[in-house]
């Protein structure tokens, strides 16, 4: 890989809630085209830190560089201006509109016309289908309404977002909770197809063999702070279990 | 492909499944026709072009009313102010240019006197809608308030006084008849049409919907959320204050209790008309008939001259039939669809 500039730097960040501190002091950074597993037991502060890069949170202490300049994420259309595509563990789908609709979410194609913004439906539709199509995904109608698909195909909408929405930065959290063996397989495909377009991505995954997987880099939380950072060529499975639990930090780091 | 689970949706056939599911969707239309077509059958004088253009006029205020209420209640929230809104915009209209009663007779033009209805609406709407989405307090509280409120401020304005003797041109509005169609049908169905057009085709609309169903994927999309739930409720506002101006017209002035219990027709022409209360769902079109049927059968029971009361019990059996309805085409579309 060649090294290129960071794409995004997070330094020195923090954030409490109340009198929980659920980051202290956390900084890493993601080059473009670098696929990062964010690792760490459950309370470590994966979502808090995710959330502040995708804007839905903002940061006690500390900042945010993308592209090199300062950048202060206030919201998620900030943060998607910006080109940072996330994933939500909980999936953002609207169940009473059709696939099309929470496809092109916040997206859409329209005309302007006398200051109202018209759809083209047509254009969606045969855009979601292409899509969908392209990512090996098979939902029988774009126009049924997701609360009546299945938990793996509500998936693969989101997975087919990120996929054709991509711009520089994308993150998952958790992003293979509800696939079956196959689909997790495919998702992981995804995840180097995107890598290829030279589009960085920070995956947050329990799944050690999966990180090992995709990731070129693993970053381990435990209780705020980062507790190891390495390239996956240069650790294993088992030094990670390690720096996640708190027991082999010292061996890991050295 | 093959890991895909197989839903009950793949296998009925594509046709009968497209025909199901525009019945299902128009229930309310078929509903209304076939209330229409036994009316017509058993009531003497009930078919003529003349009852069925009094239906029409007859739903203009609550119809008009339960626009706003449906797009307030599609966005996930509801609207209780829309009915003193609409009288106090009336009282603030005829008051102005009133003769009699507690009129101020004022030289001003009915234009005017329109964009300041509306203006008042707008601004009840905009109180609403930032008490809602910055201060996150129950919509149903915060226009609960404004509804006991402004029907207090219309007494307050008028003394609890009538008004009544509007000038010619504005009460014109309400009795003109281009080509026998009354205008105010024609104002009634341009609403529905445009409100129709903004809903389905809009992404203004699409908005509404998507905040009706998880307001967090929206938000998550960078979609403007507040300012599409203010918007909503300013469009309430606006067109509440409309029916009322128009039911001033109509009236040739304003009472202290006009349009009393408008808000609960338009509730149930709005559940009749197929808008869950759970948000995210429904059509104006349902409404629209929705509203029909309810002045369908008022009309209905004027012509027989039954005492106006069975109209009550009437509604009552309906917005329950409505809801019934409801459950029971979820059974039909989760078991054919």
């Amino acid at each position: 890989m060649t090294v290129a500039e960071p794409l995004l730097e997070v330094e020195h960040i923090g954030k409490s809630f109340g009198p929980v501190k659920a980051l202290r002091d956390v900084s890493f950074s993601v080059r473009p085209g670098e696929v990062v597993a964010l690792l760490g037991d459950n309370g470590a502060g994966k979502s808090t830190l995710v959330k502040m890069i995708s804007g839905t949170l903002q940061p006690d202490h500390g900042r945010i560089l993308f592209e090199g300049q300062p950048t202060r994420i206030d919201s998620p259309a900030t943060a998607k201006k910006l080109g940072i595509e996330t994933v939500y563990q909980d999936l953002s789908l609207c169940p009473n509109v059709d696939v099309v609709s929470n496809f092109f979410m916040g997206r859409e194609l329209c005309h302007k016309v006398l200051g109202f913004k018209i759809m083209r439906e047509r254009e969606m539709q045969a855009e979601t289908e292409q899509a969908l199509r392209d990512i090996g995904s098979h939902i029988p109608s774009v126009r049924t309404n997701v609360e009546h698909l299945s938990g793996g195909q509500r998936q693969a909408i989101e997975l087919c977002r990120f996929v054709h929405w991509g711009g520089k930065l994308v993150i998952l959290d958790e992003p293979f909770a509800a696939l079956g063996v196959e689909q997790t397989r495919r998702g992981l495909e995804l995840i180097e197809r995107v890598k290829e377009r030279g589009i960085a991505l920070i995956v947050i995954t329990h799944n050690m063999l999966h990180a090992f997987e995709v990731a070129d880099r693993v970053v381990v939380l435990r209780h705020g702070i980062v507790a190891g950072d390495h390239e996956t060529a240069t650790t294993t499975a088992e030094a990670v279990v390690g720096m996640i639990t708190g027991n082999l930090m010292r061996q890991a780091v050295a | 492909m093959t890991t895909q689970s197989a839903t009950a949706s793949e296998v009925a056939p594509d046709v009968p499944r497209a025909i199901i599911g525009f019945v299902l969707d128009h229930l309310v239309w078929l509903i209304l026709f076939i209330v229409l077509a036994v009316f017509s059958a058993a009531i003497d004088q009930f078919f003529q072009i003349g009852i069925f253009i009094n239906i029409l006029r007859q739903a203009t205020f609550v119809g008009i009313l339960s626009v706003g209420l449906s797009m307030a209640i599609m966005a996930g929230h509801m609207d209780l102010s829309i009915e003193s809104v609409m009288a106090f915009s009336a009282m603030l209209a005829a008051l102005l240019v009133g003769a009699n009663g507690a009129g101020l007779g004022l030289d001003i033009s009915t234009p005017l006197t329109l964009l300041l209805s509306l203006a008042f609406g707008a601004v009840v709407g905009l109180g609403n809608g930032y008490l809602v989405v910055k201060l996150k307090i129950s919509a149903f509280i915060v226009t609960l308030a404004a509804f006991i409120g402004i029907r207090g401020l219309g007494l307050v304005l008028s003394g609890g006084r009538s008004v009544y003797g509007l000038p010619d041109n504005f009460r014109g509005i309400a009795s003109a008849e281009p080509l026998g169609i009354p205008v105010l049908v024609i104002l009634l169905v341009t609403t529905y049409v445009v409100f129709s057009f903004l809903l389905r085709r809009t992404t203004f609309g699409r908005y509404i919907y998507l905040i009706g169903g998880n307001i967090t994927a929206p938000f998550r999309a960078g979609i403007p959320v507040e300012r599409i739930v203010i918007t909503v409720f300013v469009l309430s506002g606006v067109l509440a204050a409309f029916a009322g101006w128009l039911l001033a017209a109509r009236t040739n002035g304003a009472t202290a209790n006009l349009g009393t219990g408008m808000l609960f027709e338009a509730f149930a022409a709005v559940v009749i008309g197929g808008v869950s209360l759970t948000g995210g769902t429904g059509r104006l079109s349902g409404v629209f008939a929705g509203v029909l049927l309810l002045s369908s059968i008022d009309t209905a029971i004027n012509v027989m001259g039954l005492p106006p009361h069975f109209m009550q019990v009437i509604r009552g059996g309906l917005v329950l039939a409505a809801v019934l309805l409801d459950s029971f085409k979820t059974v039909i579309r989760n078991r054919y669809l």
